[in-house]
């Protein structure tokens, strides 16, 4: 049983709000004044689309979303780590 | 019932977190802002997906084992950002900074 | 300490590394309870991952976990305290220590989100780098310890430094009340090195 309207459970109006912070996020991501700042943009807006992929999966019934969240997480943590390192790089040379 | 209440919350500590990110002054408050709210958040909505869903009990399982990795690896990157910003050659708008003082 | 002339501090530094070791070699785990430690790990998330009960599975997954828990050993369980038996040892992390860690960070992450609010509202921020002390020594221990200080409200791990067997960290604090090392470390730390002290050396 799939619903095709998503607003009929609070969950669904949850998923809204998830992306109107997302889209303010965005003002950080694209005029942050330093490099780091965007970063953390990043990283912030990744987590929220684990949580918007985790709920979609439980309402639509498509259980097999979920691996996809713990994937998309774990891509999150090593771009993280790469562009850290990358960070520390390049203020030493 | 009480999914609804963690849902709630869950939201209004994401919307304070992105308040946080646009509003604090340099990178290291922002830092604050984003790993606390953000990994309160994920773990209170993912405990009311788990007590919301009738599904079988591997996917309980697969969300707790979600939640659990994001409050693994969410500090973990704020910190490699926090360490990768000093290096960077960001000064912090701090009263005191002791990090300073040790690595000349 | 800060008296000790330039070449002879190269030298404490390597006997204190060395004591540090040969206290750290009577401590360590036996070998076939390591193995077991891990392999109970990694079992444990292949049957949650693959979500799949059949014998088969079930067979294909001891065998490949035992396989890669035999020579990973030394990675995850490393660190642990060498006290009572292994069956104790489990049933006392189950039982008493790990509810007791999850209770206590729970009540301290909704806190700390709620000084976020609070801090985001009416911005009234006053941060410090403050340096602490701590008498964990394993790299695992410090690891967890470092995530639990950023989870705790108002603090966040900069970065770790290792000198003369003593361990240090360095904490953004977003409102820095005090200075003293002692009184900042009370405040920060609060129970969770405690807690830590009885697992991790």
């Amino acid at each position: 049983m799939v619903e095709e309207n998503l607003l009929v459970t609070p969950f669904g109006w949850g998923v809204l709000i998830l992306i109107f912070t997302s889209i303010l996020l965005t003002y950080r991501v694209l005029f942050g004044p330093t490099l780091p700042d965007r970063i953390v943009g990043l990283n912030t807006i990744t987590t929220k689309v684990v949580i918007i992929i985790a709920i979609l999966s439980v309402i639509g019934r498509r259980y097999f979303l979920v691996d996809l969240a713990v994937v998309l997480l774990m891509v999150n943590a090593v771009g993280g780590l790469i562009l850290a390192k990358y960070l520390e790089r390049r203020g030493k040379g | 019932m009480i999914e609804y209440l963690l849902l709630a919350f869950g939201e209004i500590a994401m919307i304070f977190g992105a308040l946080g990110i646009l509003r604090f002054p340099d990178v290291y408050t922002r830092l604050h802002a984003a790993t606390k709210c953000d990994t309160g958040g994920a773990m209170t909505i993912l405990l009311a997906l788990i007590i919301y869903t009738d599904a079988s009990i591997f996917i309980k399982l697969k969300l707790l084992v979600l939640a659990f990795l994001i409050a693994l690896i969410n500090p973990m990157i704020s910190h490699a950002i926090a360490k990768g910003a000093y290096k960077y050659g960001i000064k912090p708008k701090v009263v005191v900074d002791m990090y300073a003082w040790d690595n000349p | 300490m800060s008296r000790v002339p330039f070449y002879l501090k190269e030298r404490l530094e390597e006997i204190h590394k060395r004591m540090l070791y040969e206290k750290y070699e009577t401590q360590k785990l036996p070998v076939w309870e390591r193995i077991t430690l891990t392999w109970i790990v990694l079992f444990s998330f292949w049957v949650v991952i693959t979500a799949n009960t059949s014998l088969d599975n079930l067979i294909i997954g001891g065998i490949a976990t035992l396989i890669i828990a035999s020579f990973m050993r030394d990675m995850l369980m490393e660190d642990v305290r060498h006290r009572g038996h292994l069956i104790e040892k489990i049933i006392y992390f189950l039982l008493l220590y790990a509810p007791q860690y999850l209770i206590i960070m729970a009540f301290r992450l909704i806190e700390s989100n709620m000084k976020v609010a609070k801090n985001v509202i009416f911005m009234d921020i006053k941060p410090g780098i403050i340096k602490i002390k701590t008498d964990l020594h394993s790299d695992t221990g410090v690891t967890i310890l470092a995530n639990s200080i950023t989870l705790t409200p108002g603090t966040l791990t900069l970065d770790v430094s290792k000198k003369l067997g003593e361990t240090y960290l360095y904490v953004h604090w977003i409102y820095a009340e005090t200075l003293n090392r002692e009184k900042a470390g009370e405040k920060i730390k609060g129970d969770i090195e405690e807690w830590l002290k009885r697992i991790f050396w």
